[in-house]
């Protein structure tokens, strides 16, 4: 019986401390801090999404993150209970356990009802958004349908948000090095002129199944985690717009936010570290017509200084850190 | 809901196999106007092609009334730990409107020539532009490609994308060993089946619909979902050409 108990314990330790060891968390982990996680893609119940799971829950014991992201693609293929359990609530049971809360948006795969289910926190809404603490507001957005009805009710949003961090989540991604998706255009179309004019600092996305970090576009930081349980390996066809693209494996993406700074880390299901970086928020931005500066920059990052310009469009180039963009 | 699936796998008057779906290009879908129609115009001096969206509307407004008759005395969904209230939910609306509209039958609301005029309105939307002919998106990594750094945007990148998105669901169900999906009017959308994609593209093409029912896009039949009651109202066969 002894030694039963003893190679349980065993068992369990050679599953969680690899997980805990080749995870080198380098955000600043400062207490105070708003936290939060991204995953994407993520409703396979299959075991890759289990082993992204599995590291999510291990990494939390170093960065006690509150909160999870979800980019859309929440329940693939039926939607009775005993899917929603396998490919939710099981994988992320000690999370939910520990009293994580899971903020959900829709994606092209799920179900609109989805949003009554109370552990996706949705308030019954397809667009919805939530203050995790004073000066940071996130949005969620329906992006398979963006009626005229919700751009209204973000609009009105984003002018009530003043000058706390604007980070909108959704499904589809505006810009994308995908071969198989690539960048949305009837999404950027709609929704970028908002982001641009209203100061959205940060866009999480997801669709793709691969990370990628985009350069900052018209002043606004671009990031797809939608490889949380799907993988399309070598789908990256490398572009002006890549930062950083990570296509052989499956992730999932930390997120600090301390005062005018948003630190983020993609990990791998093995816990390796495949992006990190900052981005610098330049001033508490107002709502602006007609804005044409940077909002955001990022400071640090492979390729992090040099934002690409999107096809058409105009960039203004950075400010000096600390000086405010609003006109 | 038994009886329902059953007759879902059983109906024969609309089968979809999924499979992949022809990579080459067909001409444009003729339009096809039925004589009624045609003789209206020209005794209104109107637009065919309005009459014939003006009658879809007509329709769908028909079907909400009866929707919204049966939502009335129905439980409203509402926020709840256990998904299966959801369904629950669904399912009490959906048997309501089954037999408010039990002879319903594909072809009721979008009736041949309106499924003619989505198939127009969705063909330019999914051929191949100028510029892909030209230059095809390059298949090299980790090399920028130059001159097509925005993807998704061209109607070749669409199909495509609708073509990954039926083969994904094809290794899906194949994985999990399931039979080829079966649309029957009326039935509930199948339990077992993904709920795909519906490209913005092709839904900004498409008539509004009320903010009750939706489109989704399998394979390559369009149809017409009653998110409340999970009843599928209608669908088009082949809709991408």
């Amino acid at each position: 019986m002894m030694r039963r108990s003893l190679s349980f314990v065993v068992m369990l330790l050679g599953l969680a401390v690899p997980a805990l060891l080749a995870q080198d968390l380098t955000l600043p982990m400062k207490n105070g801090s708003v936290k939060f996680a991204v995953i994407g893609d993520t409703g396979t119940g299959d075991k890759h999404q289990l082993a992204v799971a599995k590291q999510l829950s291990a990494t939390r014991a170093k960065f006690p993150f509150e909160f999870v992201v979800m980019v859309g693609d929440n329940i693939y293929g039926g939607n009775t209970a005993k899917d929603y359990d396998r490919k939710f609530a099981v994988p992320y049971k000690p999370l939910l356990d520990g009293g994580i809360k899971f903020y959900a948006a829709l994606g092209n795969h799920d179900d609109p009802s989805e949003r009554f289910y109370k552990p996706f926190n949705m308030n019954g809404e397809r667009y919805y958004s939530f203050k995790p603490a004073d000066g940071v507001r996130l949005f969620a957005l329906d992006s398979t349908y963006l009626d005229e009805k919700q751009l209204k009710w973000f609009e009105e949003q984003l002018m009530a948000s003043g000058s706390e961090w604007k980070i909108a989540f959704f499904h589809h991604p505006p810009y994308s090095s995908g071969e198989t998706h690539g960048s949305d255009e009837p999404v950027r179309t709609q929704l970028e002129p908002i982001f641009v004019k209203y100061g959205v600092n940060v866009v999480l996305t997801g669709h793709e199944h691969f990370y990628e970090r985009i350069k900052p576009q018209k002043g606004v930081a671009y990031f797809i985690t939608g490889s949380s349980a799907k993988l399309r390996e070598g789908n990256i066809s490398t572009t002006q717009l890549t930062a950083k693209g990570f296509d052989t494996g499956y992730t999932f993406m930390l997120v600090e936010i301390v005062g005018d700074d948003m630190y983020y880390q993609a990990l791998t299901d093995s816990g390796k570290t495949i992006d990190s970086g900052t981005v610098h928020r330049v001033g508490k931005v107002e709502p602006t017509p007609n804005r044409s500066a940077q909002p955001v920059v990022a400071t640090s990052g492979k390729d992090a200084a040099k934002p690409a310009p999107a096809p058409g469009t105009r960039t203004a180039p950075a400010p000096a850190p600390g000086k405010t963009n609003a006109k | 809901m038994n009886v329902i699936r059953l007759l879902s796998v059983t109906g024969v008057a609309c089968t979809l196999a999924i499979a992949p779906a022809a990579a080459q290009t067909k001409a444009a879908p003729k339009a096809q106007v039925s004589a009624a129609t045609k003789q209206k115009a020209a005794e209104e001096n109107a637009n065919p092609d309005a009459l014939v969206l003006a009658d879809f509307q007509k329709r769908i407004d028909a079907y909400m009334a009866i929707h919204r008759a049966a939502a009335k005395d129905s439980p409203a969904l509402k926020e709840t730990k256990n998904p299966a209230d959801i369904k629950r939910v669904q399912d009490a609306l959906g048997a309501k409107i089954r037999a408010a509209r039990a002879t319903a039958k594909q072809g009721d609301i979008v009736t041949p020539e309106i499924q003619n005029k989505f198939r127009r309105l969705m063909y330019p939307a999914v051929q191949p532009t100028a510029q892909d002919k030209a230059a095809p998106p390059s298949t090299v990594k980790d090399i920028p490609v130059q001159g097509t750094p925005v993807q998704g945007t061209s109607g070749k990148t669409l199909k495509a994308d609708v073509n990954e998105t039926l083969k994904e669901n094809t290794e899906e169900r194949k994985e999990e060993g399931k039979q080829p999906v079966v649309f029957k009017v009326n039935a509930s959308y199948p339990d077992d089946t993904p709920l795909p994609t519906t490209p913005g593209q092709l839904l900004m093409k498409l008539p509004k619909l009320p903010e009750q029912l939706e489109y989704r896009l399998v394979g390559k039949t369009l149809i017409i979902r009653d998110v409340e009651a999970d009843i599928i109202v209608d669908f088009v066969p082949n809709a991408i050409q």
